[in-house]
């Protein structure tokens, strides 16, 4: 993977400290236990407030959804795919980012990662539920979504093993799972932190979760074995879930679809948007929970890099599917390409390109990598083209195949945009609680990396 | 409950068949309502009641189809049918080989009947000025009317009707007549032509002049519109198709006409001109055939056209023929006959029937009721209201008679107009017979008890014709027995029926006198738009307003559906800066109709074009409130053409009816999507494309690999097969929003594609069913195979595994699989409206999807398995012709043929070697199991510029 | 510091993860149970009749032929239900005033059909046709059980997909011979296995399609 080079060489280069000192372990574990120990602040509240109401709406939708069927979408006879899809590849590749970061990190031991870890790997777990709720959504019979899972039927028929979405199917349940035990594993000996520092009902709650972590050697040892070895396992399985999300376009028939180079460039896509969530989400917690000391400008520097990397490897992407068009030689590939140029989505073809590629090229200059605005506008341009791309790969692909008298142009309803911004409350909604009860920093890894620059 | 079950009629006929209606209801209900939720297995839920006969009805066994013959009436005309009843309750229209206007095959109209049967908007009961009533008063208060009538011979009473071609219908009339000597009889016919006084001008005395299509070479048409909607379609379609199969290279159409006809699209060379230009172009080629007459100034496009026409019709004067329009002069018409008596082509000659008593126009009952000599007037099974000539203000000028009575499927514009109104019989309920534009007659006999109490034309007519109170049956056998005499009529009454058609009864050609030249003058040229009109493809004159199936059907060419437009050069609307969609209004002799626009292909510069039978306002909760009405501009004395007519944009818009497609021109490489050829040429072998797996050979199919191929050279556009597909497997309609959205459900689609451009287009019609891929692009993706291949080589979707993951239509390079996004089929509004009788139409066999599930052409799977298990119950092999699908018994002229590919002797096995034989998307390896033969274009020398 | 909790929660927390671990395993044995017991499948079942009508005596004591009142089975999808009219061909001699067929002669009188409750009942996208199955040798009591023991007519199989597809897969051992079909004391013989086979030779049984979805589904 040509990213891990692009980590190392990062750090290599990086003479900012990763920490703010001054710090000591006391001073860490004080720092990030904090906001666990006092009660929340208006902002949390207000904050909190608004999701639910997103929340609500979002439920709302579901149930109308359920209730009146996916025609209340956009959706038609030629583009039979809509938000649904596009929003789960969205939201799955967001859930990317996390655990590649504390897995494919840890491997290629990026100190910087330490401190924002934990909220990263938090990050995938609720973005992957929602990505998971979406291809139920988009059933047009949802009730029957478990004929997915091989299960011995009174009819004796088993899914379709040929089929992507069955692939899909693994691939997400067996990262959602993943994924939760590796945060837990993670934050183990943390929620033993607060357990000793808690009081009340809260202790028995961390005690509890602590699954009584007594931080004893033999403790440790074990620990460092499982996570290591977990972290290992984590990094074919990120790239694997969203190269099988991958093949969900590239195992088929269609112009514009069926791409070789999908998987790996969805992998890079995701980990492109997850980062982009993540940059922002430091900005968030590092200034809301006053954690500016444990997330500095170090870890912007290295996640803006990481984020000019991908977005040149985008751009080859691009690059190289105009080229297969070209050189393939094959009419509907070319006639597609000129479409996507020229057709009824060209414009937001453009947009997809500004945000993608064009907009990252800032962080070439120091400068903008230092500046947090810049950071956070390209981050959002980063979440509208990713989105936009994959929306883009459904519209153009299905609005012009290989019939004329079926070209459709897809005309969202208010329903479709409810299932975009809706699920975005839901997961701030979850964030947010997540704040409230957990350490949103590995605060021994973080005491750990602490001594190691001290002792640099 | 049963859906079908209704209170029985007063009139009910007693043979037994017709208590078929207390079927199993259970079982016939929900079979009837056919698939729902999987969850239906289990014992909890489902409706368990099941209802045995009380008395069997003889011949009857439940689950086993059965299939009668009868006739439907077209503008008066009759075509043969064959309709398939499940217990009573008739659910397809089939063709009726017998039959000549039919020849096995049904036109779009004849499909969509059965729903037409079951609309629960139909007419239910007698009306007093709107108040429901009943029989009995009707009765008194119309017997003590004609009393009145009585004493003074019939004056002052008035009957109008449309075209009537029934025997019996006619014998009563002739009767009344003679009974009130001063009553007076109208014919009214919407969509009828003008072709009587033509026959007079040009041999003095009236003649019913027939061409015969099947044996010209060079056809010539002006304006003119064999192929069209009408009771004539099936059978012109059949023996055109029939001509180019018998020699393509020496069978040349030419067609000049103004707007874009489906015979237009069938001709080999077709040029777009003004009426004006056409009358001249006719006078020219009478000129050139040795007319005495000045030969006028034709414009250069139109000299070549009319040269090429002239050469041909030289070469083989006696196989040529020459149509004309009703659209044209009187005079040019006459040129039309005079020609074809010139070149002594192809015409039989009919003496008119004599039997019926003369009939007047609408114009003279019209001009009656102004006069205020109507008192009493009598309209059955017509609605002038809404179709009657703008000019004559017909709805206003009924009021004039005190006393009106309307009887009618409906409670329809004239209905309301009336002081009485009278439920008629759907054809399908009723007793009569009834003649076929060739003259041949079928007996009439219903599927079903009438679902609600109705009188049929025979009821009206005879009490006033003081006749005996006798049922319809009764009466009909009654006058069938005075033609045939006592002695062996039973015998005879029963081949009729089992027939379909009465044997002896198709009148001789007559010898015709010599034609005599009419005297042929200059039109002046009339400044403005010339509006023209045809009957609509969909509801044709309006009386198919209220069917959801014809509605949502595509015009051939706009692919509109739900409404119509008026129709314009894309040259006239730069011209005036219009733009499509805009709302725009016609002025004609102080008469107004505004609609929105549609750009047309084809169309002359200066002609606009309105389809009849829309702009209806008491058609029904379906046809209420659609497009814009065109009988409005029309002129009672020049019915389909308008001169003179100005036109100007008016505010609003949106009003212009939503179009699932479009007409494609095609960029160069894509012309191999529908090929066209020169009479005799062969399509190039498709290259070998370098590939790692080699193409596996044709599985066997043992001992069945079920195909289909596409004659794209006989098709017509007709859409007879995809309302077929329709009728045959319970698809839903949808509706004009959801088409808005661009969902629809139709099973088999045409596409048409033009090889021309949009002044001069070169229209090529491609039916599209599923192409029952070998290496089919749906299956692999589908994870919970729904989608899957059998071992006959269909490729079958199973609506109770899908779960609606929409990813085999995603993958689908042909997009011929269709969703259900809401539950189109039950309780939706246009699916069933809410009523439990509108499923009565639904097909036992097939299942009724449910909402969310993916369906597709099936090669009418269950019609392969009904013949597969009664082959199998005899234990030899389905033959060839046994299985014949929906789309392809429809097919008037034979395009559509399935059959058996392991046999190498079956027609499909055989196609499949014809040098016209193509496969669509050919490099994708799909292998489909549904093929094509190219279009020909035989255009003769130069004509390939037109 | 103090214990914050009691020894035993060590094991209450080892079971805890323990069950985490099995439930999906019991969930799955527990549908799988479920789906094939008669509570779904509605085996057994004996639904309310408006006449307690009895194949046992039926057919068990007057021996009627199946065909008598189900006269459709041969020739038609439905086996069919009597019309009125031939329960009474015998019923206006026998038990003509007999409280139970109360029903039937209402019936015959008001001409209203019996409504009887189906017991064989599949759903509605399933297209069984009882003339095939007839004419290829499966015999009423394959599926519909021992009639002639029924006092009241019970559900006899567990009518699901699987259990079609058990005989569509290898029909040899339910086969019999054609004058052994409508019998209803039918057993197999001890040679059913070669019989069998030579049944499905002689009915030219082709089981190859037998196994497609468009044999039932359409």
């Amino acid at each position: 993977m040509s990213s891990a080079s692009a980590f190392a060489s990062g750090s290599a280069r990086a003479k900012a400290p990763t920490l703010l000192g001054p710090l000591d372990d006391r001073a860490v574990t004080d720092l990030v236990c904090a906001p666990l120990l006092r009660p929340a602040g208006l902002r949390w509240w207000v904050a909190f407030l608004v999701c639910t109401v997103g929340l609500i709406a979002t439920l709302a939708g579901i149930y109308k959804l359920f209730s009146a069927g996916v025609g209340i979408w956009g959706i038609n006879t030629s583009v039979v795919w809509g938000y649904a899809i596009a929003n789960y590849v969205w939201w799955i590749g967001i859930g990317n980012a996390g655990t590649l970061i504390s897995s494919l990190l840890v491997l290629t031991r990026q100190d910087w990662r330490a401190s924002i870890s934990r909220f990263a790997e938090a990050m995938t777990l609720f973005a992957v539920s929602i990505a998971g709720l979406f291809p139920i959504l988009h059933l047009g019979r949802p009730l029957y979504f478990y004929w997915l899972a091989p299960y011995p039927a009174s009819m004796q028929v088993w899914p379709q093993w040929r089929s992507a979405l069955v692939w899909d199917f693994w691939a997400i349940t067996s990262y959602l799972i993943f994924s939760i035990i590796f945060w837990y594993v993670g934050v183990l000996p943390d929620f033993a932190t607060v357990r000793d520092r808690s009081s009340g009902a809260w202790r028995k709650v961390y005690g509890l979760l602590a699954l009584g972590w007594r931080g004893s050697a033999r403790h440790w040892r074990h620990y460092r074995r499982l996570q290591i070895t977990l972290a290992a396992l984590a990094t074919p399985l990120v790239c694997s879930v969203h190269s099988i999300v991958g093949l969900d376009f590239a195992a088929s028939l269609m112009p514009g679809w069926r791409e070789p180079i999908f998987p790996p460039y969805f992998v890079v896509g995701a980990m492109y948007s997850g980062f982009a969530v993540v940059v922002m989400l430091s900005i968030v917690i590092s200034r809301g929970l006053g954690l500016q000391q444990l997330i500095t400008a170090r870890h912007f520097e290295a996640m803006a890099k990481v984020m000019l990397m991908s977005s040149v490897v985008m751009g080859l992407s691009y690059a190289s599917e105009w080229f297969a068009a070209w050189y393939g030689g094959n009419r509907a590939d070319r006639a597609l390409l000129v479409y996507e140029f020229t057709g009824a989505y060209w414009k937001l073809y453009i947009a997809m390109l500004t945000c993608n590629i064009v907009a990252p090229q800032l962080l070439w200059f120091p400068v903008m990598r230092a500046s947090v605005p810049v950071l956070v506008g390209v981050s959002i341009g980063i979440l509208v083209g990713m989105w936009l791309e994959r929306i883009l790969i459904i519209w153009n692909t299905l609005s012009y195949s290989f019939l004329p008298s079926m070209d459709r142009i897809f005309f969202p309803t208010v329903w479709d945009w409810l299932f975009l911004f809706g699920p975005m409350f839901v997961f701030a909604w979850m964030f947010l609680l997540f704040c409230r009860v957990a350490p949103v920093v590995p605060m021994h890894d973080v005491r750990e990396l602490l001594h190691r620059e001290g002792a640099r | 409950m049963p859906p079908v079950i209704r209170p029985p009629s007063i009139r009910a006929d007693q043979l037994s068949r017709r208590h078929a209606l207390q079927l199993l209801a259970g079982g016939a209900a929900s079979l009837a309502t056919g698939c729902s939720e999987p969850d239906k297995n289990s014992v909890a839920q489902g409706d368990r009641t099941e209802l045995p006969y009380v008395h069997m009805p003889e011949g009857l066994l439940p689950g086993v189809p059965q299939h009668y013959a009868t006739a439907l009436p077209l503008a008066g005309y009759g075509r043969g049918v064959i309709v398939t009843a499940f217990e009573g309750r008739p659910t397809k229209v089939e063709g009726n080989p017998r039959h000549p206007a039919s020849l096995g095959a049904t036109d779009v109209f004849a499909q969509a009947e059965v729903l037409s049967l079951y609309d629960p908007d139909r007419s239910q009961a007698i009306r007093a000025a709107g108040e429901i009533s009943d029989w009995p008063a009707f009765a008194s208060a119309f017997r003590a009317r004609l009393q009145e009538h009585g004493v003074d011979k019939g004056g002052g009473l008035r009957v109008l009707t449309g075209r009537i071609a029934s025997p019996t219908l006619l014998e009563q009339m002739a009767k009344l007549q003679k009974a009130l000597p001063d009553l007076r009889w109208h014919v009214y016919e919407p969509t009828q032509g003008a072709e009587g006084e033509a026959a007079r001008a040009v041999y003095g005395v009236a003649l019913r002049l027939r061409p015969r299509l099947s044996d010209a070479d060079t056809l010539i048409v002006f304006d003119a519109d064999p192929l069209g909607p009408g009771p004539d379609q099936v059978a012109n379609g059949r023996a055109l198709a029939d001509r180019r199969r018998r020699d393509r290279a020496s069978a040349r159409l030419y067609a000049a006409e103004s707007a874009l006809t489906l015979t237009g699209a069938f001709a080999d060379r077709r040029i777009t001109a003004h009426p004006d230009a056409i009358e001249a172009m006719i006078a020219a080629l009478a000129a050139e055939l040795g007319a005495s007459i000045a030969r006028p100034q034709l414009s250069s496009g139109a000299g070549e056209f009319l040269a090429a026409a002239a050469r041909d019709l030289k070469a083989r004067p006696d196989r040529a023929l020459v149509l004309v329009g009703p659209s044209l002069s009187p005079t040019s018409r006459a040129l039309g006959l005079w020609i074809n008596d010139r070149l002594d082509g192809p015409v039989d000659a009919f003496a008119p029937d004599d039997r019926a008593p003369q009939a007047g126009t609408i114009a003279a009952l019209a001009d009656a009721l102004r006069g205020g000599d109507v008192r009493t007037l009598v309209v059955l099974d017509s609605n002038p209201a809404a179709t009657a000539p703008g000019d004559l203000g017909f709805a206003d000028l009924m009021a004039r008679a005190s006393f009106r009575v309307h009887a009618g499927l409906y409670f329809d514009e004239t209905a309301a107009a009336s002081t009485w109104h009278a439920p008629t019989p759907h054809p399908l309920e009723s007793w009569s017979d009834i003649a076929s534009p060739d003259g041949a007659v079928s007996l009439v006999q219903p599927l079903i008890r009438p679902l609600w109490p109705s009188w049929s034309a025979h009821a009206i007519l005879a009490p006033m014709a003081g006749e005996p109170d006798q049922s319809d049956y009764e009466r009909l056998r009654a006058a069938w027995r005075g033609r045939w005499g006592t002695d062996g009529f039973e015998a005879r009454w029963r081949k009729a029926l089992v027939d379909g058609v009465v044997e002896d009864r198709a009148p001789e050609p007559v010898s015709r006198p010599r034609a005599t030249l009419p005297n042929w003058t200059v039109p002046a040229p009339a400044p403005g738009f010339a509006v023209v009109f045809a009957p609509d493809p969909s509801v044709f004159d309006g009386r198919f307003a209220n069917n959801a199936w014809l509605q949502e059907c595509p015009q051939p060419f706009s692919k509109a559906v739900w409404g119509n437009a008026i129709e314009m050069a894309a040259s006239d609307a730069g011209r005036l800066d219009i733009r499509e969609g805009d709302e725009v209004e016609i002025v004609a002799e102080e008469r107004r109709l505004s609609g929105p626009v549609r750009l047309a292909n084809g169309l002359a510069p200066g002609v606009l074009r309105i389809t009849l039978g829309y702009g209806r306002t008491r058609a029904g909760r379906i046809g209420n409130g659609l497009g814009i009405n065109a009988a409005i501009l029309r002129a009672s004395a020049s019915p389909w053409i308008t001169r003179g007519a100005a036109l100007r944009r008016v505010s609003g818009d949106g009003r212009l009816s939503p179009a699932v497609a479009g007409l494609y021109a095609l960029p160069g490489e894509a012309r191999k999507l529908a090929p066209e050829l020169a009479p005799g040429a062969a399509l190039p072998p498709p290259a070998p494309k370098p590939s790692f797996n080699t193409p596996t050979p044709t599985p066997p199919g043992d001992p069945y690999a079920w195909a289909m191929s596409i004659d794209t050279d006989a098709c017509i556009g007709c859409n007879a097969c995809v309302v077929a597909c329709q009728s045959e497997n319970n698809v839903p309609s949808v509706g004009p929003d959801q088409i808005r959205m661009g969902r629809d459900m139709h099973w088999l689609r045409i596409d048409v594609y033009d090889h021309g451009d949009g002044q001069a287009p070169r229209p090529v019609f491609q039916p599209v069913p599923c192409m029952h891929c070998e290496t089919a692009p749906c299956e692999p993706v589908c994870p919970v195979e729904a989608s899957v291949h059998d071992h006959e080589g269909l490729n079958v979707q199973v609506y109770n595994r899908c779960v609606g993951t929409r990813f085999c239509e995603s993958n689908c390079p042909y997009k011929v699989r269709r969703f259900n996004f809401f539950g189109y089929a039950d309780g939706q509004e246009y699916g069933d409206l809410g009523d439990p009788l509108v499923k009565a139409v639904n097909n036992p066999n097939v299942s009724v999807r449910a909402r969310g599930v993916m369906e597709k052409c099936t090669y009418c799977v269950q019609r392969i398995s009904a013949a597969r298990r009664l082959a199998e119950r005899e234990t030899r092999l389905i033959a060839e012709g046994e299985v014949v699908t929906a789309c392809q018994g429809a097919c008037p002229t034979q395009a559509i043929r399935f059959g058996n590919l392991a046999d190498p002797k079956s027609t499909v096995s055989v196609l499949r070697h014809d040098p016209r034989h193509y496969t669509l998307l050919e490099e994708l390896h799909t292998r489909p199991r549904t093929t094509y033969l190219a279009r020909v274009r035989n255009a003769g020398p130069g004509g390939s510029k037109a | 510091m103090a214990q914050l909790f009691h020894p035993y929660a060590d094991t209450a927390l080892r079971v805890a993860l323990l069950g985490i671990v099995v439930s999906p395993a019991f969930l799955v044995a527990g549908g799988y149970a479920l789906t094939r017991s008669p509570y779904v499948t509605g085996q057994t079942l004996v639904s309310p009749q408006p006449v307690p009508f009895s194949h046992e005596h039926h057919v068990g004591f007057d021996g009627l032929d199946c065909r008598y009142c189900h006269f459709g089975a041969e020739n038609s999808r439905w086996a069919g239900l009597p019309p009125t009219e031939v329960c009474m061909t015998c019923h206006s001699q026998l038990f003509p005033h007999a409280e139970v067929l109360e029903p039937v002669r209402e019936s015959l009188t008001k001409d209203r059909p019996i409504a009887w409750t189906r017991v064989h009942a599949l759903p509605d996208y399933v297209y069984f046709d009882h003339s095939i199955h007839v004419a290829k040798g499966v015999g009423c009591t394959t599926c519909h059980g021992e009639v002639e023991r029924m006092p009241l007519t019970r559900q006899a199989t567990p009518m699901t997909m699987g259990w079609c597809l058990d005989c569509h897969r290898n029909p040899a051992p339910y086969l019999r011979a054609p004058d052994q079909v409508f019998v209803t004391a039918w057993a197999p013989p001890p040679d059913q296995k070669q019989e069998g086979l030579k049944l499905m030779r002689h009915y030219e049984i082709d089981t190859t399609h037998l196994m497609d979805c468009s044999v039932c589904h359409r």
